[in-house]
């Protein structure tokens, strides 16, 4: 007993202690050292220091994409970083965020895996003078300059939908697999491609299975949840994902399964993923978008930022050279808008 | 004095690690050195210490809990919930750290009572308490926290972040306990041999709930550290952090067998796996290459000690042949 009470005393006595000196010392709340002016605007374009942070490195798609941003460094001489863990996790990022700020560079070109989480780290950055342009996945609006869009969640879940009319023409029951209820931009595709199912008549062929399936960009989750599904819903036609991950995978479990050519997967997928499908005919359709040419835009955006040429003002226009020039709209969102739909005519020119 | 450099050879040994790496990750980049990004990366590894300072007490009775990332999801969440609910930050503290104390001492009662072994029991759980918190934060996550729930992480004493001086209180608290109540030589005991320990007429069912439930606490702790710091909460948070946190306990010198380590080992190994990371991030080390260190760390510091006795024994047996060899030959 007397030895609990002792502890109780030393431990009483450490907190107190460390109370009083917290409070001898002043408590701010102005991070130390941050009023240091930001160097970068009106920086020559050969010093701008770019680095583009994806969800999270390894992943075909993003690679796809830093071949853009390196691209864009080529042509601009820009000093171009691609930074990141392999690991899927929010921490990751905010670490990688956090020790990229303290490098100084001009611009951060991000991914947000978790776009809240991320958004102190981000805010951190603007403060020190960087400038923040999301591209693929948003952060929170308030911790960025710009939001490159690849599509607007509209026009991909229509996009995705006449993918599936390629597929299935006589429309059928379509389930949906996203990467996890925390990705926000596969929620809002679920829900618009179920909004224009309900509304649109182009789309009224189909039916929906409501409950939507988590795979979180795994190949093999998705090849069980595909297979799942199908013997779930015999009379199913057609999954639908915006994970480019899943939407193969799912596609390969039909086939697998022997039903290549009755019931069909489509959605987001990279067309090298998907060649060998359609070409043999078990497969009509997939979409995307071009990876590296987002990726070009947003680094061009960014680069553009940094070097004072353009603000992240509504109506602004961002000459991005062959790439385009885009127009910055409500919210400093820039829609690229630039739907891919890879079929057994086209499959063969594109090389990503 | 060689008594007390000995004892404390695995601390030592830290410190000296410590330094290596500081040294190494000053050559990486010359951004290391910076007041400033020091103390930022140190309040980014506050949740990862306080759930090893959690795991600590568990591994020291020779159990082990992986469901505290979790945990932690699970008060983050309660946290912005309540947050937004417009209920004060003096009041949630409580309520949060009474739930997840409680979901880490169901997981003590599994383990202590119904004697399920812990691995199996924290797997499930760390499923189950994942799925609870993506039930409680819904599709989008929660955020718009009120300024008392984020003041924490937005707040430095000089120029240390709070979160990182509320890590030091925490983890102190901790070390005493484990040094110098019931609680803490028992944990020893139990760890060392719990059917010695039980024969001897102490409560190993109760001191193993207690603590699991300090664990859960203590990753309801990380939660609130949490969502003071990235302002918002969400179903996968921390998803994949005990890789870190596991490797901080047993790199501080804490047998993954039970029965030894100290806070301060625990302590140290936070802080060299700290600079560590930091330093490959700052150089922009790839990911994988990240990955591959801090798991080849955890198998050394697994398998260090394991190698050291190997080595002593087969020097000793070497030994005793050549005596034996000496004898006759004479």
């Amino acid at each position: 007993m007397s030895s609990s009470t002792r502890s109780i005393r030393i431990i009483g006595a450490a907190v107190a202690a460390t109370l009083v000196a917290t409070s001898l010392a002043a408590c701010t709340t102005t991070p130390p050292g941050t009023s240091a002016a930001p160097a970068s605007s009106g920086a020559s374009a050969a010093a701008t220091k770019v680095f583009m942070s994806p969800k999270f490195t390894g992943l075909a798609y993003f690679e796809v994409a830093r071949k853009g941003g390196e691209q864009a460094a080529a042509d601009l001489g820009l000093d171009f970083k691609y930074i990141g863990s392999d690991k899927a996790e929010a921490t990751e990022q905010i670490a990688t965020l956090t020790n990229a700020v303290a490098q100084k560079p001009n611009a951060l070109v991000v991914s947000a895996i978790d776009g809240d989480a991320v958004a102190p780290a981000l805010r951190t950055a603007r403060a020190a003078g960087i400038k923040v342009v999301t591209y693929d996945a948003d952060a929170a609006a308030d911790a960025r300059d710009l939001f490159v869009n690849q599509l607007s969640y509209e026009l991909a879940a229509t996009t995705m939908l006449d993918a599936a009319l390629l597929n299935s023409p006589d429309g059928g029951l379509v389930a949906f697999i996203s990467a996890s209820p925390t990705a926000p931009n596969h929620t809002a595709h679920v829900k618009f491609m179920k909004q224009a199912i309900d509304t649109n008549p182009k789309y009224s062929k189909f039916k929906y299975v409501d409950t939507v399936q988590f795979a979180a960009d795994d190949a093999q989750k998705s090849q069980d949840i595909a297979l799942n599904l199908m013997q779930a819903h015999p009379d199913l036609k057609v999954i639908i994902s915006s994970s480019a991950v899943s939407a193969p995978a799912a596609e390969q479990a039909i086939i697998n399964a022997g039903k290549g050519g009755k019931v069909f997967a489509t959605g987001v997928a990279l067309p090298s993923s998907v060649k060998d499908f359609i070409k043999s005919g078990n497969s009509k359709a997939f979409m995307m978008w071009d990876p590296a040419e987002l990726g070009y835009v947003a680094t061009v955006a960014a680069a553009q930022l940094a070097q004072g040429k353009i603000t992240a003002a509504k109506g602004t226009k961002i000459d991005c050279g062959k790439a385009g020039t885009y127009e910055v709209g409500d919210n400093g969102e820039v829609l690229y808008n630039k739907p891919l739909m890879f079929t057994a005519d086209n499959i063969d020119k594109y090389n990503f | 004095m060689t008594r007390a450099l000995r004892s404390y050879s695995a601390e030592l040994l830290l410190v000296v690690l410590i330094v290596l790496a500081a040294i190494w990750s000053s050559q990486l980049s010359p951004y290391f050195l910076d007041t400033n990004n020091l103390m930022n990366s140190a309040a980014f590894f506050v949740v990862f210490g306080l759930m090893a300072f959690g795991l600590f007490p568990i591994v020291v009775q020779g159990e082990i809990d992986i469901s505290l990332a979790s945990t932690l999801a699970v008060a983050s969440v309660l946290f912005a919930k309540l947050s937004v609910a417009g209920v004060p930050v003096l009041v949630a503290l409580p309520v949060v750290l009474a739930t997840t104390a409680a979901l880490g001492a169901i997981n003590g009662l599994l383990v202590a009572y119904a004697g399920l072994p812990s691995l199996a029991v924290t797997l499930g759980t760390l499923g189950a308490y994942r799925g609870v918190a993506y039930l409680l934060a819904g599709d989008a996550g929660v955020t718009g926290l009120t300024k008392d729930y984020t003041f924490l992480g937005m707040s430095w004493i000089g120029v240390v972040p709070s979160t990182v001086v509320l890590f030091l209180i925490a983890a102190l608290v901790i070390g005493v306990v484990m040094e110098t109540t019931k609680f803490g030589r028992y944990s020893y005991a139990i760890g060392a041999n719990p059917d010695a320990s039980r024969s001897a007429s102490v409560p190993v069912r109760q001191l193993r709930v207690g603590a699991y439930a300090i664990a859960g606490a203590m990753a309801g702790l990380a939660g609130f550290v949490w969502v003071n710091q990235y302002q918002s909460a969400r179903g996968d948070n921390a998803d994949g952090a005990i890789l870190f946190v596991l490797t901080a306990v047993v790199l501080g010198g804490v047998s993954i067998k039970g029965g030894s380590g100290r806070a301060l080992g625990v302590l140290l190994s936070t802080l060299l796996l700290a600079t560590i990371q930091t330093g490959m991030k700052l150089a922009n080390v790839p990911g994988t290459s990240q990955t591959l260190v801090i798991g080849l760390l955890l198998i050394a510091s697994i398998g260090g000690p394991q190698l050291v006795s190997l080595i002593r024994t087969s020097v000793l047996r070497l030994r005793r042949s050549a005596q034996v060899g000496g004898e006759a030959g004479a």
